[in-house]
């Protein structure tokens, strides 16, 4: 276990990308209370500025953990079983147990070293005066680190299924952030009432961090429209969270034995060449069948762009007719749950909630398609394939572009039956509706140019993409978390700046959405976003340019 | 356009550096048209920087190469139109079935669909892997992989196939096959450049052979010659009709060689011959058959004894290792 945990620790701290984490972290905490500092060093004795210091900092920690830590347990196994690795791990003396205590611990050292390095300005905001040591910073701090080990314990049993890194890292994000955010939802809709759904739900969100965080940090009821609740749970917390993590690690020690290994090859089974009676029953099944023979490349369509859908899981056209459906089913449920009263929210809230949704699906599903378009090809030997064929450049680039952009646009166009049940009865927010869309249209512009152009410089798809995950949410939540704490300690102009960097702003200004409709942001926030957009794609294409190049 | 007999490839003062690392140093060769160049040397050599450079995926530092006249530096769109090439990694996608793998690079090459469906049978047929064109390409054994590899090179109908490593990691059957369909293909009037890092890999089959170690060409021609060129000392076998005059043989060769050689001269009676090692030229031996047949000796065979190709290659990548 010992050199296993060594191995696995000395490993993240080489690779250059997670001193920069561990530096920019420590940097950017001691800036944070630098600039939260009482103005002239005089300590406010009722502790109103330094709660709010703590706050941001409680934030930007929790922030920081769940953008930081699934990364490193994510491609740990996979990456090993693929490199042929663990194979030799698992012909040396050291037990299963031992080999997931070694990546458990190494990656929690790591994780503990980063939190180590905030403890400085924990100190200095306890300094400040009006926060509580034991109850507030030791609290938040066993909070996180409780998200932590549930995190690399996520990301460890995803790592054992999972085929390749990249797809580990954006299931064990999606799981993570499922874990943080969506566990909250059942809760939100079920509030006030009880019986059987009520109480799961209830148990759902003690897995979640945030309302603990949020109480932790003395705004309980404040955020959120009331999603969080006053009752603090952070015993409950702490308690669900570890043991989650332990069935979790559990399920994935027994899952480390030869069966990693012995994983038959895909036969190519082929429709076609089965009987008549499959292939009719597959044909209403699937609509497209994935797994019929291909017609060939048409010239009118891009080789690239078809390539990139033929690759990708997601791309296949059944996966995409079933979340296209998907979508449809939620817009449409959302909307009808408006109309018929059952729940007292306007038409603007579920306007709001739609724009959530869609700008959900833009930010999870994106980067997952396009932080790797070119890393892949760097990867696995692709480009040299590539820059071997006739195919120019510029084709390269668009095609590549192009399939995700397709891909998204059908994707949203499902949830558009949403909106169409909303102006039937509002008819006056047709505008509005509008505007809305054309917001969430330059954000999906701007988060895949982004994601193409940060992509491209790696050449590593995990790596790629866990980066682009990070930018995204910090780009995307950041400003959120400015406007939840609106008034205390954001003032007007820094809200609305935080709002405007993003087009979600200013899409939830437009619909109406409770909280946001004193912000004018358009047109700022989109010549922000299309300027965004079009320098991300000229690095985009000149980074394409310059791989393309001879050595 | 060009004459049969002008090089189709033809390398001149090629040389490449990395900084301050030569990888490729003032390298010239020349290749004509429907030949196997077999481009050998230990890992490291420099094979590959040399074929990137070829494919227009490298620059060199200085020199030049063409091939069919075309510059692989200025007409690197021409280049890509005449030559197949396939990297030492296979550059798998996922998910993809092995024919609309080549369906994608033949429609990156801008194959119309049509000529592109029936010329994506007919290279699946020239390197007999039609049965596994339903297969997923990241599912196929490395084998299989490899002929897939071809099979895409062939694609677009080049000229010259250049492979990087086509043998490397293949069992012997695999590799029978491979030589198999590396001699058909040059039956099909294509060029090929094959790179080996293992000598008797593939060489039996190749025209020319260079062999390059730390950037620089050590040994070029024909298999023969180079073998004569590296070979210092070859082996010699004299078969006589009986035991008898064996002990007369070995003392009249002893009698023809150097000092230093003489050592070397053995007389096996049991099985009637002398065997010896000798760096004499082929003029000075056929004296001594010459003597032997003037003392009335009855030779009934005088033969060299091939030597293992590993042999050879050793020797010279051994010659040429630094002190260091
Ligand atoms: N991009 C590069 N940068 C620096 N050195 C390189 C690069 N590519 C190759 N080399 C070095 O050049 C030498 C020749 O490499 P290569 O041509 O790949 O050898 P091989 O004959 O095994 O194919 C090696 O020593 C290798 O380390
Ligand atoms: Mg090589």
């Amino acid at each position: 276990m010992i050199p296993v945990l060594r191995r696995e620790f000395l490993g993240i701290l080489r690779s250059p990308r997670a001193l920069a984490a561990l530096l920019a972290a420590a940097v950017a905490f001691s800036l944070l209370v630098l600039v939260r500092w009482p103005a002239g060093g005089i300590v406010d004795l009722s502790g109103a500025g330094s709660r709010g210091a703590f706050l941001v900092f409680a934030a930007a920690l929790l922030g920081g953990v769940l953008l930081l830590v699934p990364a490193f347990p994510a491609s740990s196994i996979v990456r090993e079983r693929n490199q042929g690795t663990l194979i030799l791990l698992f012909n040396s003396p050291i037990p299963p147990i031992g080999i997931y205590a070694g990546k458990f611990l190494g990656v929690l050292a790591f994780a503990g070293l980063v939190l180590c390095t905030t403890l400085p300005a924990a100190a200095a905001v306890y300094a400040m005066g009006g926060v509580d040591p034991w109850r507030q910073i030791a609290l938040l701090y066993a909070v996180l680190l409780v998200m932590a080990i549930l995190s690399i314990a996520i990301g460890l049993l995803v790592s054992t299924r999972a085929t390749s890194p990249d797809a580990a890292v954006r299931v064990t994000y999606g799981m993570v952030f499922a874990v943080a955010f969506l566990t909250l939802c059942p809760h939100a809709l079920t509030r006030g009432t009880t019986g059987l759904s009520a109480t799961i739900a209830d148990w759902l969100r003690r897995l979640s961090p945030l309302p603990v965080v949020m109480h932790l940090v003395g705004q309980g009821g404040a955020v959120g429209g009331g999603l969080l609740e006053k009752d603090s749970g952070v015993w409950q917390f702490l308690v669900c969270g570890l043991g989650l993590a332990a069935v979790l690690a559990v399920a994935t020690i027994l899952q480390l034995d030869h069966r990693l290994f012995d994983r038959s090859r895909d036969a190519g089974k082929i429709t076609d060449d089965r009987s008549l009676w499959v292939r009719i029953v597959r044909r209403l099944v699937f609509l497209v069948d994935p797994q019929r023979r291909k017609a060939g490349i048409p010239f009118y369509l891009n080789p690239i762009m078809v390539k990139e859908f033929r690759t990708r899981r997601f791309g296949r056209f059944h996966w995409l007719l079933r979340l296209a459906a998907g979508c449809a089913v939620v817009s449409l449920l959302m909307t009808l749950a408006a109309t018929n009263g059952t729940m007292d929210w306007g038409v603007e809230t579920i306007g709001g909630l739609l724009v959530i949704l869609q700008i959900a699906l833009v930010v999870l599903l994106t980067p997952s398609l396009a932080a790797g378009l070119i890393a892949s090809e760097r990867e696995r030997g692709g480009w040299s394939l590539l820059r071997s064929t006739t195919l120019p450049g510029w084709r390269i680039a668009t095609g590549k572009l192009t399939s995700v952009a397709w891909t998204m646009l059908l994707v949203l166009a499902a949830t558009l039956p949403g909106y169409l049940v909303m102006t039937t009865i509002k008819p006056t927010m047709w505008n509005q509706v509008m505007l809305a869309l054309v917001s969430v249209l330059l954000a999906v512009a701007m988060t895949l140019a982004l994601s193409a152009a940060i992509g491209a410089f790696h050449t590593r798809t995990a790596a790629a993409t866990v980066t682009v995950y990070v930018v995204l949410m910090i780009l995307y939540l950041g400003p959120l978390v400015v406007w939840a704490f609106r008034g205390d300690p954001f003032g007007e102009q820094v809200v609305r700046f935080a709002l405007s960097i993003t087009p979600l702003g200013a899409a939830l200004s437009v619909i109406g959405m409770p909280g946001f409709t004193q912000y004018e942001l358009i047109p700022i926030a989109w010549k922000i976003a299309g300027a965004i957009c079009v320098a991300s794609l000229i690095v985009y294409a000149l980074q394409v340019w310059r791989l393309l190049r001879p050595e | 356009m060009n004459a049969p007999t002008d090089p189709v490839l033809d390398i001149r003062n090629l040389t490449k550096k990395f900084g301050e690392f030569t990888a490729l140093d003032n390298l010239s060769l020349a290749l004509r048209r429907g030949q196997i160049l077999g481009f050998i040397g230990p890992n490291g050599a420099g094979k590959t920087t040399t074929i990137k450079i070829l494919v227009g995926a490298m620059r060199p530092t200085s020199g030049t190469a063409t091939i069919a006249g075309a510059d692989c530096v200025r007409d690197a769109w021409r280049i890509k139109r005449l030559v197949g090439y396939m990297p030492d990694t296979f550059g798998a996608y996922d998910n993809m079935r092995v024919r609309e793998y080549l369906d994608f690079f033949g429609a990156a090459f801008g194959i119309p669909r049509g000529a592109r469906a029936k010329r994506i049978d007919e290279v699946l047929e020239t390197t007999g892997s039609g049965w596994m064109q339903d297969r997923y390409v990241e599912a196929l054994s490395h084998g299989m992989k490899q002929r897939i590899g071809v099979a895409r090179t062939l694609l677009h109908d080049p000229e010259m196939l250049i492979l990087d490593e086509p043998a490397n990691g293949l069992d012997p059957q695999a590799r029978i096959e491979m030589r198999d369909l590396l001699l058909k293909l040059a039956g099909m009037g294509k060029t090929l450049i094959v790179t080996s890092h293992i000598l008797p890999e593939l060489s039996r089959i190749c025209d020319v052979v260079a062999i390059i170690t730390q950037g620089k060409l050590r040994a070029f021609g024909t298999l023969d010659q180079i073998m004569r060129d590296l070979r210092q000392k070859r082996t010699f076998e004299i078969q006589l009709c009986g035991p008898a005059q064996v002990e007369g043989a070995a003392a009249a060769v002893r009698e023809a060689l150097h000092q230093d050689e003489r050592e070397g001269v053995k007389a096996h009676a049991t099985e009637s011959l002398v065997r010896f090692d000798t760096a004499r030229s082929d003029t000075e031996l056929a004296a001594i058959l010459a003597a032997l047949v003037g003392l009335k000796i009855d030779v009934s065979q005088f033969r060299e004894i091939p030597k293992d190709l590993e042999d050879a290659f050793l020797s010279v990548t051994r010659r040429e290792a630094p002190a260091a």
